[in-house]
């Protein structure tokens, strides 16, 4: 592309009168060597907006402009076929520093630079082009997956719905009856799934497989090959995105020897409890006489760090259904309610009241110390009551309220699995060998627990975080896997009651329908959607290392037998942290390089050592601290004008051979910001910000065989509300580039 | 399974309180706001938290001893204030309608006498005694011969034949009192855990004397801090029966007890007797704490749900001997029975009617809510007795000033003292 480069310098909001205008032109279009550069009162206004498409007209194609932050205007400065580069002379320059100062005008000068540089070196993406279909792959047919068929059917998608049982319906459809779905959500409702199931079965957009599992799943989003069997036989479609919407397990009971379970055939999960109400009474299991007096425990091995340390949500509603069930079976009945908290959100208070008021539940806080036999009923006994003491209750039948698990399979889990598998099978001596057996023992329970049958090199389902859930991120990206196009939904998301599930299989349907649009659109999905790019890979120089494959946290990469990544466009997210690791720098964007940024970094003025104006580089992460930054120059929060920050796709995107770039170049420090890793990470690509700090470990050693302070590097992280910290890290971190020193190696 | 009790929910329990006016109990979810802001509870144990549980689980042993449901003076500021609406103060006054149950004897009177539809039987019941006495009035009369009649009234009901019936139903009346203050004692002792875990601070006399003196100036009623009149209006009621009471028994030791010391009868007295203003007084006084009392809960509409049968009864047939006596008096003055005797005989009915509900009142004493006279009286014995109200901590509303200063051990014993 033949570039014609144009800088347009905005005046308005305070930027013509804290900056000299005159002296930014003359360093665009000499210096930097812009064909041309003019200035404007208000950019964005519509004679401003004229200006440029004068210039575009005239075959201007590489456009800068100096105004405000990026996050602003964006559709006004975006125009078709021209790289369009955006400096943040508002937020970054004149509202956070002294109008008019020599080091504010330095700092303008470096941004414009800064800018221009990338305008030059940039090319317009070419969207990724192929064949998308458009079909949605529903996985599991409970109430979340029936919900998510219908939603997207109703939005004009044809659904593939797989169901592993021989009839719809999940486990909601085996209940008898169900806490209120409805207002006013205080009495109990039977359950009656039929219309559902005919909804679902009566859409001629939705093809619905039961008795079904899935053999293999090949592709990527908008071109997903499944492969089905049923009753041996198989069949094959493409499908363009997937929700998974595969339930729970209870909790495996057997580990809950401490309650009762076991000792006793009255002793049962609540799960047992609903098999009996659908059978229509309530006996005992050990001489099948009527059970007149039931205990219930809650939080069975839920909220209880040796078991499941998480609340499942649903258990004390179903407790109270199920206390209402028994009474409404026989008037005689009566139910002990021994719980830790009782947990009725929203409405549910109301439901909740109504088993109150029955004179025949009985609640109290209560911490069970054990159930014994005694006599030829059973005896419960707990501490720290309400009642003030330690008391025991006779019951008939003992209920243990025991939570939910997601039904997901750990992909990563599953991958080491079958990697030391291999491993053992060669059966080559060693340390590897060892490692692998133990890795075996560790993991032979995920053998054969595959849903998905994924065809990813990083394992054949979701990868799985915290307690198993497969979401990436809870509040952030709700429904969202780290797989792009697959989406998680209801109770294999999060703990959920049915009302809450057909939420979320709408979410995750309209998520799904998002992911296929977007991929025949050939951008990216969240947070990066619009963006066109993608990696290139230079093929010639790839050692085969298989950082790359290894690192991305969507797998979007898939590799032959020696180890050559194979790229799967629309899996990819477009983060940039396979070119962050790459060792060759192979990896470009057409937008985002190695070399671009390197020479974005070596466009910086340094002035030399006896100047006495230090010069710092922050590489900020565009999701979080970016717009903090921008949100600290609106409050006017002032910051050392020293630095120059540079705007990176995720702190995993950064190759350390920017940092060697700019110590050599001549910067004083580098400050790396982004957002939080960790278990309650907040980075917008999952691991971005943990791979930077194993990086940082890296560049620390290399600061020390270059005799070069590690300080001169810091990494933050901080959260997009922390707008007011981060001046204050900037500053901190200018004085101690300070106090340390001025780069030895200036002007080498 | 040592040192835990085992605990036998009562669901029929539980709906008998609900039945009897704590119909929102078990919306309690114990957050213990009502023990927080009753002025009464004791720092200790405080109710009425622990008995909102008791009350959910039917634990009825425990709440018909439990010695705190009748320090309650029901001023229901924990129903007010309560965040789910379960009404303490409700449930509480529930519970100690079924404590008089539990220790009425003979049993079957606790539930006949509580309840709505056997009120006209056993009134009717009470007529057919009151008239089997005028039937056998003259045969006995003629037999015994006891003199001239003493009054207007005396021409029907003499005065021999009136103190004789009436002795000898409250003496039976009395029996089963004292049988019911002595079950409520033992249970009291028996269930209470800390009895005879140590000395009790204060011999019974003594609680006994400080009970009544308590009484007498409802100093615990002034606690409660919300409805101040309601003490008022017991004050009144109270004082004026007892005037009414005192009355009564003066009008027997004149009629038979003075004239063997010498002193001649004047029964009936003349209204400027000081025995007759006094029961002028007495009456009025019990007519207005009567009528205030059912105009307050008549127009308090949380009041006028949770009145049971239980309590109106009693208020209503404590208004009804009022106001009958005051009409009897009326008409003994103002009707010459030489002239109008179909007046008399009108008089006559409404003394009738008079004597039905004073025999309802006192007779049934036991068994109605009036038998919180004897409940109450013995709870606060008890709690003199073994401590309890000196654990009462100071009233809820502190100021800056009247933050209780640091005091000196000594200081501290001469406070438990004045308790």
């Amino acid at each position: 592309m033949d570039k014609k480069t144009a800088v347009y310098i905005c005046r308005g909001c305070e930027i013509g009168e804290s900056l000299d205008i005159e002296e930014l032109c003359e360093l665009a279009t000499g210096d930097c060597e812009a064909d041309l550069c003019r200035d404007h009162e208000c950019l964005c206004g519509d004679a401003g907006l004229e200006l440029i498409k004068g210039d575009i007209r005239e075959g201007a194609n590489a456009l800068v402009v100096a105004a405000c932050s990026p996050r602003f205007k964006t559709d006004e400065f975006a125009f078709d076929e021209c790289v369009s580069e955006r400096v943040n002379l508002r937020e970054f320059v004149v509202w956070s520093h002294e109008p008019n100062d020599e080091d504010t005008q330095m700092l303008a000068a470096d941004y414009l630079r800064i800018g221009i540089a990338r305008a030059k070196r940039t090319e317009i993406p070419e969207p990724f082009d192929e064949d998308i279909d458009k079909t949605i792959l529903v996985v599991g047919g409970g109430v979340t997956g029936m919900a998510a068929a219908v939603e997207a059917a109703g939005a004009g998608y044809d659904v593939v719905l797989v169901e592993k049982e021989p009839q719809l319906g999940g486990f909601a459809g085996k209940c008898g009856w169900r806490f209120p779905l409805n207002p006013p959500y205080r009495e109990l409702e039977p359950v009656d799934l039929s219309g559902r199931i005919a909804e679902v079965q009566g859409n001629e957009r939705i093809t619905v497989h039961t008795g079904t599992t899935i053999e293999e799943i090949k592709g990527q989003p908008g071109q997903f090959d499944v492969s089905v069997k049923a009753n041996g036989s198989g069949s094959e479609f493409r499908v363009g995105a997937i929700v998974q919407a595969t339930g729970w397990k209870p909790y495996d009971a057997s580990r809950l020897g401490h309650l009762g379970y076991g000792s006793s055939p009255d002793v049962i999960t609540n799960v047992e409890m609903e098999e009996l109400i659908a059978a229509g009474a309530i006996t005992r299991p050990s001489d099948g006489k009527p059970a007149r007096r039931i205990a219930f425990i809650q939080c069975a091995g839920s909220r209880d760090e040796n078991h499941l340390p998480y609340c499942s949500a649903v258990c004390c509603r179903v407790t109270i259904k199920q206390a209402m069930v028994a009474r409404k079976f026989d008037s005689e009945a009566e139910a002990y309610v021994l719980y830790k908290d009782i947990r009725a959100p929203g409405q549910y208070e109301e439901f909740y009241q109504t088993a109150q008021d029955d004179p025949g539940i009985f609640f109290t806080k209560a911490e069970v110390v054990g159930v014994e036999k005694a006599g030829d009923s059973l005896q419960v006994e707990a501490e720290n009551t309400l009642l003030g003491e330690r008391i025991r209750i006779e019951a008939d039948l003992v209920v243990l309220a025991t939570g939910l698990v997601p039904a997901a399979a750990d992909g990563e889990g599953i991958r080491q699995l079958t990697d030391a598998k291999a491993i053992i099978e060669k059966g080559e001596a060693g340390a590897q060998l060892q490692a692998a057996k133990v890795t075996f023992e560790e993991l032979k329970h995920l053998d054969g627990t595959e849903i998905l049958n994924l065809d990813y090199r990083q394992g054949p389902d979701l990868p799985v975080l915290k307690y198993e859930f497969p979401d990436s991120h809870f509040i952030c990206f709700p429904y969202e896997t780290r797989r792009t196009g697959i989406y998680a939904a209801g109770c294999v998301r999060a703990p959920n009651d049915s009302l809450v599930c057909m939420e979320d299989g709408a979410g995750a349907a309209l998520k799904a329908v998002q992911s296929v649009e977007l991929a025949s659109q050939g951008t990216a999905v969240h947070p990066r959607w619009g963006d066109m790019s993608y990696p290139d890979f230079f093929m010639q120089r790839c050692t085969q290392c298989k950082r790359c494959t290894e690192e991305c946290p969507f797998g979007t990469l898939n590799e032959d037998e020696k180890g050559t990544p194979l790229l799967n466009t629309t899996r990819c997210r477009r983060c940039g942290i396979c070119l962050g690791c790459c060792p060759e720098r192979i990896i470009s964007f057409k937008d985002y390089s190695v070399e671009i940024i390197s020479q974005m970094i070596k466009s910086v003025d340094i002035p030399d050592e006896f100047e006495e104006k230090p010069r710092l580089l922050g590489l900020l992460c565009e999701n979080d601290a970016y717009p903090a930054l921008d949100v600290a120059g609106l409050k006017r929060i002032q910051h050392s004008a020293f630095i120059r920050f540079i705007p990176v796709r995720c702190l995993g995107s950064i190759n350390t051979v920017w940092v060697a770039d700019a110590l050599s170049r001549g910067f004083d420090g580098i400050l790396l910001v982004g957002c939080k890793s960790g278990d309650d990470y907040q980075c917008h690509f999952i691991r971005g910000s943990e791979l930077m700090s194993t990086r940082s470990d890296n560049i620390r050693e290399k600061l020390k065989q270059l005799a070069l302070e590690e300080e001169r590097v810091r990494l933050e992280q901080l959260a997009i509300s922390d707008f007011d910290k981060l001046p204050q890290i900037i500053n901190e971190f200018a004085e101690q580039i300070d106090e340390i020193g001025l780069n030895p190696f200036k002007g080498f | 399974m040592s040192n835990s009790t085992l605990l036998v929910p009562d669901r029929k329990f539980v709906e008998q309180i609900v039945a009897a006016g704590g119909g929102d109990l078990k919306k309690c979810y114990q957050c213990a706001t009502c023990s927080v802001v009753c002025e009464l509870a004791p720092g200790d144990r405080p109710f009425p938290r622990k008995e909102m549980i008791w009350a959910q689980w039917g634990l009825k042993d425990r709440l018909v001893a439990d010695p705190d449901v009748w320090l309650c003076h029901q001023c229901n500021d924990c129903s007010l204030r309560c965040p789910r609406g379960a009404r303490p103060g409700d449930v509480l006054a529930a519970i100690r309608q079924q404590a008089v149950r539990h220790f009425a004897v003979p049993k079957f009177l606790g539930r006949w006498v509580n309840s709505g539809k056997l009120q006209a039987p056993l009134m009717a019941l009470t007529a057919a005694l009151l008239a089997l006495a005028l039937i056998v009035r003259d045969p006995i009369e003629g037999a015994l011969n006891f003199g001239e009649p003493h009054g207007f009234y005396a021409e029907l009901f003499p005065h021999w034949l009136l103190i004789g019936f009436f002795a000898f139903f409250t003496l039976l009346a009395f029996l089963a009192a004292v049988v019911g203050i002595v079950r409520l004692w033992r249970s009291m002792k028996q269930t209470d855990g800390l009895y005879g875990s140590a000395v009790p601070p204060v011999g019974v006399v003594k609680s006994l004397v400080r009970a009544i003196v308590s009484i007498f100036v409802h100093d615990r009623f002034a606690k409660c801090s919300s409805r101040r009149s309601r003490r008022i209006t017991h004050l009144t009621a109270f004082y004026g029966f007892m005037a009414l009471y005192i009355v009564t028994i003066w009008a027997v030791l004149d009629l038979y007890v003075l004239p063997s010391f010498g002193v001649a009868s004047v029964y009936p007295f003349d209204l400027a007797h000081p025995m007759k203003v006094l029961a002028n007084v007495g009456g009025l006084l019990l007519v207005f704490g009567c009528t205030k009392a059912i105009l307050d809960r008549l127009r308090d509409p949380n009041d006028a749900q949770t009145t049971t049968a239980f309590d109106w009864m009693f208020v209503w047939l404590l208004l009804g001997v009022g106001v009958t006596g005051f009409v009897i008096e009326i008409l003994r003055f103002a009707i010459d029975p030489a002239v109008e005797s179909a007046m008399v005989s009108v008089a006559y009915a409404i003394y009738f009617v008079h004597l039905v509900l004073v025999f309802q009142l006192l007779v049934y004493l036991p068994y109605s809510k009036f038998a919180h006279l004897l409940y109450r009286t013995t709870a606060m014995v008890y709690a003199e007795h073994t401590g309890r109200t000196n654990g009462a901590r100071p009233p809820a509303r502190l100021t800056e000033r009247s933050l209780p200063k640091p005091e000196t051990p000594a200081a501290l014993e001469g406070s438990a003292a004045d308790n």
